[in-house]
């Protein structure tokens, strides 16, 4: 199955025929000859591969790095894809400048993918850039000569010259002022109009050619990767009506192509979760969150997947619809995605059909919520155990009450006994005590290569205590509940 | 010849200045192996054993050869059939595209005889562990090093304290994986190599392929990383040139993630039990450890026990023990970092018996007049004076703590030739047969020649990475700079004296009144003549001036001190360490390039928060795979996690140039660790210190 695809890559109108499933990495290194895009894992870990991605918004170009690795070449048609080849000036530009000036760059190979994340912060923040944003996006960088230091250090200069932009909210003024200032090549301007000129009729809309559906890819590339170039695919990206977040009521209605980055930058979801920015940087690299999309999350069924885990104490519902034309007739279904699971990545879901949207109620002014996670780096690590928490109080008790908890089932599990026990009960010292217990008794972690299965029950009661000392730090002195374990 | 001039007369070195080939790799135009690329080249893939221990039955390779694409395949790539470790080499393919390789390598059908095995040291070591190889014990002889009389060292030590380290297997993984782009052109084969060694590898590959010298070329212009991985030969290119004359094409061959993993080597994992004496007033007056380690089926897991301090008895016993996996390689100061863990911690553990601060046990103890000079600059800078007394005794659950340990490193180097070319226009070519890393050498190439003629970095063209310049060798244990930076002294000084032959008829004056400087070629005494370079090598009219040198002695020399303090915070609810701060103090006699001697030692240091906290290779113990081959389950540091790093650099200029790749990562995981008892009063004996450990230590010392 092949796909034409027309897109802007750099500064040139590309027109071409490819599987929609091929690798963008693949394309740009084997067909078409830019190798400063390096091949260091294939699987979004290293970084090493990563571009960005521009679309055209109604708020000007809007671009992102992706790691192209789990990029699918369908999904590029009528959207701009900067490869290091396409930052390049005469001279050095500002970023290059620095990570030379400070020795940054020491074998190299990771040196190409750092340039391009560095140019994005300063696209995406301008005058702002400061010292957390280069740390936020180099995170997703591996560099084995471990120059670091040496990158943090070249961020500092970079920010020094970001000092004479002028601050502006967006990212295509910003955009604007780097060409104006010898930053950026100047073909960036050029590339809204051509974009428009170029804008046709989605490839594949109006119908799915297939039920092998690419969403984000991050998790099926690594899966799957080496067999999804030769197969009909459907890339579910060119269906935007799946994407977006909106309020119904007292509802928030999720698409299920709305990528973590979405999702944590969008204001109901900061308004509903305040803390999830936080969260999020636990998570993936600022390149897979670019691509992660919650329903894909949600379909993988991994485990120990935090935003599942989180979705699952905010006692989130999931929207269905039946893609197959020999079942067109049948309704749109609900579930609640704590049912969603019947067993370790058994899902209670026809293959042909596809998760459209999630759904939770926003929390009440007196509802809590809080996500803790365990991983052996601080950052960017899959956890050993996660836990979340959704909790309202009345007069000291509990009203309402939803727990989940990752990494200690062969599911993503909703501790439903501990919450039945707890909802209605005062809070208190040794009703948490006893909770707990009855949480010890749901989970039933294995050993593997995150922790042994003991490990993992120690982190289930620390995680778990850390919830109240956290929402509750008047009521719980952090003594008494270590002595819980103690 | 001569010697380097005084550091206050250098006008490039023991200075600051960006690499040479900085924009090439900043704007993505440097090329590496796997940016290769020639007119109808294939891509090729190796089969790896699925099973730690078998006998290859039969391989099938009929449904391979159907697929639509495939142009070589090769089935006799194992040399006997007995697979030792799971991914050994056991088939190859080569296809027109690189995305059918996949498919290709999963129609090999392959009959395994499975046989037993044995992944984990201590199991291997065990009487009833299936044999590694049939007729030799898993558990090779000792090798036994032994120094003045440990009975009576022991008989004169007033405290003797016995502990037991482990350390895990780490992985290279640099991250330009291994592999080759070769071709035929008729009976010569020119190979484009991720390696350290351009020599080293024709050397290998004209032995392995039975061919003679000449007719194999390397060529490495750039490369992805190394660390002590990339010092051989590598069977893929073996294998990539039989599929390149078979299918009678070019051939890339790039191991995947997962083979580089499994195939290239690894730091061997160890196990120390020691036993350290000493009197009341801090003397360590003997020592005695019983060591084991494990290089998979290979050898070479020692662990350099005592590290660093000097102590009158030492008795030493090591046992390598084979096990079902890969062949351990050289990696970043190999054994040191295994002995410097265990070492730094029993230090720790015998200053606190004797009531003495770590920092004045190791002044005691330490004989390196260099080191003793740097404890003092880095406790100074690092504010050492502010170290909790008393363990563990920050409130709340979040507890911070101090340690040190101590970096050292041996060998320099010898052996490089070069040559020069210089031309009636000025140009500059520097030839040899070296190679850089990312260390800096092609710069620091520029930067001696540069100096030598007094002319600008900019002005010397340097040519290195390909087995047709001057021989040098393999770029490893902080070999490099010592042997090449003489060697370009030597030969640019030759150029000098040539050039100044021709100057002197010229003028008419002496040679030795020739003096090199600012770019202009100038006739001291009574003369005073003076000519641009440019000028006076248009002299040359149209010859060119070539010359030849070599290393010599007196320019560089072997031995590295140096010191770390770290400083941590230990979450007693969750189990993690996080790094806050390090402070390093550094020597390697005369710097070369202050920016790029920086670079390598943060990177070691980082390097070394790494192995103290993340990584490790893990097997399934029923099937014998690794189950973190890769970057998502096999952790490697990252930004986050990197604390702020001060690095402090000691200069020694008349000591000559040395090498610094490998001292910076040995001290760092046991200054760590001992920072970890300070903050919590728990001592992990165990790399990496993951929170699972700390949780159970702190759960241990409550029982």
């Amino acid at each position: 199955m092949t796909t034409s695809i027309r897109f802007l890559l750099n500064d040139q109108e590309m027109d071409m025929t490819v599987p929609p499933g091929l690798l963008v990495l693949d394309l740009l290194r084997h067909h078409l000859e830019k190798t400063g895009t390096k091949e260091g894992c294939k699987e979004g870990d290293c970084g090493a591969c990563t571009v960005l991605l521009g679309e055209l918004t109604d708020s000007g170009m809007h671009y992102r790095p992706v790691t192209s690795c789990l990029l699918p070449a369908g999904e590029i048609h009528g959207k701009h894809l900067v490869t290091v080849e396409g930052l390049n000036l005469n001279h050095l530009t500002i970023v290059q400048e620095a990570i030379v000036n400070e020795g940054a760059t020491q074998c190299g190979f990771c040196t190409p993918a750092i340039v391009v994340s560095l140019t994005y912060g300063l696209m995406e923040k301008g005058a702002n850039f400061d010292d957390e944003d280069v740390k936020y996006v180099l995170s997703g960088h591996l560099c084995r000569c471990t120059g670091y230091a040496s990158l943090l250090r070249a961020g500092k200069l970079i920010q020094q010259k970001a000092h004479s932009l002028t601050p502006s909210a967006t990212q295509s003024e910003n955009i604007l002022q780097l060409i104006e200032k010898g930053i950026l090549p100047s073909y960036f301007s050029e590339v809204p109009e051509k974009l428009k000129r170029m804008a046709s009729i989605p490839p594949g809309n109006g119908h799915l050619p297939s039920a092998k559906f690419i969403a984000g890819g991050t998790d099926i590339y690594v899966q799957e990767g080496e067999s999804l170039p030769d197969l009909a695919v459907t890339l579910l990206n060119l269906f935007p009506e799946m994407k977006g977040i909106v309020q119904k009521g007292k509802n928030l209605h999720i698409g299920a192509l709305t990528t973590f980055e979405e999702f944590a930058a969008h204001p109901l979801i900061q308004k509903a979760i305040p803390r999830i920015k936080d969260y999020m940087l636990l998570n993936a690299s600022l390149q897979v969150r670019n691509r992660a999309t919650i329903g894909g999350n949600i379909v993988n069924a991994s485990p120990i997947a935090d935003m599942v885990i989180l979705l699952l104490a905010l006692n989130a519902e999931l929207i269905l619809t039946e893609t197959s034309p020999t079942q067109k007739d049948k309704p749109m279904r609900r579930i609640r995605l704590r049912n969603f699971y019947k067993g370790y990545k058994k899902l209670d879901k026809s293959p042909t059909e596809l998760v459209k949207e999630i759904v939770f109620s926003i929390p009440e002014p007196d509802e809590q919520i809080h996500f803790e996670k365990v991983s052996k780096r601080r950052h960017l690590d899959i956890a050993s155990v996660n836990s979340a928490i959704r909790i309202s109080l009345k007069d000291n008790i509990i009203n309402q009450i939803h727990l989940s908890m990752g990494g200690v089932a062969p599911i993503p599990l909703y501790l439903s006994q501990t919450c039945d026990y707890l909802s209605g009960k005062e809070l208190n010292l040794s009703n948490i005590q006893e909770a707990m217990e009855i949480a010890q008794t749901e989970i039933s972690p294995i050993s593997d290569i995150r922790g042994s299965a003991e490990y993992k029950r120690l982190l289930s009661r620390n995680l778990f205590i850390a919830h109240f000392c956290e929402l509750f730090p008047d009521q719980f002195s952090l003594k008494d509940l270590l002595n819980i374990h103690g | 010849m001569s010697k380097w001039k005084p550091l206050e007369k250098m006008k490039i070195l023991g200075k600051k200045y960006p690499r040479i080939d900085g924009a090439e790799k900043v704007t993505g135009r440097a090329r590496y192996t796997y940016d290769q690329f020639k007119e109808g080249m294939l891509y090729g893939a190796i089969l790896g054993s699925r099973y730690p221990a078998a006998k290859i039955v039969k391989i099938d390779d009929s449904m391979v050869w159907s697929l639509p694409g495939v142009k070589a395949v090769l089935t006799d790539v194992h040399p006997t059939g007995r697979v030792r470790y799971v991914g050994e080499e056991i088939a190859a393919v080569a296809a027109t595209t690189p995305e059918i390789l996949g498919e290709a390598l999963r129609l090999f059908r392959v009959e395994y005889e499975k046989l037993p095995f044995t992944l984990y040291l201590e199991e291997a070591m065990k009487d009833e562990a299936p044999r590694v190889f049939p007729r030799r014990s898993n558990v090779n002889k000792p090798r036994i090093r032994e120094e003045g009389n440990v009975e009576q060292g022991f008989a004169q030590a007033e405290v003797v304290l016995e502990d037991t380290f482990r350390t895990q297997v780490q992985i290279q993984t640099p991250l330009e994986s291994h592999g080759s782009m070769v071709y035929w052109d008729g009976d010569e084969l020119i190979i484009y190599d991720s390696t350290q060694a351009v020599h080293g590898v024709r050397e290998g590959i004209a032995k392995m392929l039975d061919m003679p010298l000449h007719k194999v070329r390397v060529i490495c212009h750039h490369m992805g990383g190394g660390f002590g991985s990339k010092l051989q030969p590598g069977i893929y290119t073996v294998i990539a040139a039989r599929l390149a004359k078979q299918a009678n094409a070019p051939v890339r061959l790039m191991l995947d993630r997962q083979l580089e993993f499994l195939t290239t080597g690894n730091r061997p994992d160890s196990l120390s039990r020691i036993k350290m004496g000493a009197k009341r007033d801090g003397t360590i007056t003997a020592f005695f450890a019983k060591t084991y380690g494990t290089a998979g089926i290979g050898n070479g897991a020692g662990v350099r026990l005592p590290i660093v301090y000097s102590i009158p008895n030492v008795r030493h016993e090591h046992h390598d023990v084979y096990t079902n996996a890969g062949a351990a390689r050289p990696f970043r100061a190999p054994g040191c970092p295994q002995a410097s863990f265990a070492m730094e911690q029993m230090m720790d553990e015998m200053a606190e018996k004797l009531g003495m601060d770590p920092l004045q046990f190791r002044l005691k103890n330490d004989s390196n007049p260099t080191r003793q000079k740097e404890w003092m600059i880095g406790a100074e800078r690092f504010g050492w004076h502010r170290r909790k007394v008393t363990p563990a005794s920050d409130p709340g659950p979040i507890k911070r703590g101090m340690g040190l340990g101590a970096s050292i490193w041996w060998p320099g180097g010898r052996g490089t030739k070069a040559s020069m070319k210089i031309y009636s226009d000025g140009s500059v070519e520097v030839f040899c047969g070296t190679q850089d890393l990312g260390t800096g050498t092609r710069t620091h190439i520029a930067a001696v020649a540069a100096e030598e003629l007094g002319l600008e970095l900019k002005q010397i063209k340097v040519h290195i990475g390909d087995s047709n310049y001057p021989r040098s060798g393999a770029s490893g244990g902080s070999t490099t700079s010592p042997s090449v930076a003489p060697a370009i002294k030597n030969t640019a000084e030759k150029a000098r004296q040539e050039l100044g032959k021709i100057l002197a008829e010229h003028w008419n004056v002496s040679p030795e009144a020739i003096i090199f400087s600012d770019g202009y070629v100038i006739a001291s005494g009574e003369a005073k003549q003076r000519l641009s370079w440019k000028e006076a090598c248009g002299l040359l009219e149209t010859d060119v001036l070539e010359v030849h040198g070599e290393w010599s002695e007196g320019l560089s020399s072997s031995g590295v001190a140096g010191c770390q303090f770290a400083e941590v915070e230990v979450d007693t609810d969750t189990g993690k360490i996080r790094v806050l701060r390090i402070v390093a103090v550094a020597d390697c006699g005369l710097i070369l390039d202050r920016l790029t001697t920086e670079s390598q030692v943060n990177g070691g240091i980082i390097q070394g928060i790494s192995y103290a906290l993340f990584e490790e290779r893990l097997f399934d113990p029923q099937t014998g795979a690794m189950v973190n081959p890769n970057f998502e389950t096999y952790k490697i540091v990252g930004t986050m996690e990197t604390p702020e790093i001060e690095v402090i650099l000691f200069d020694e200029p008349e000591r000559g140039v040395i090498g610094i790749g490998e001292p910076p990562t040995i001290p760092t995981s046991g200054a760590i660790a001992n920072a970890v008892y300070n903050a919590i009063g728990v001592r992990i004996k165990s790399l990496p210190m993951t929170p699972d450990k700390v949780l159970q230590a702190l759960a241990n010392q409550k029982a």
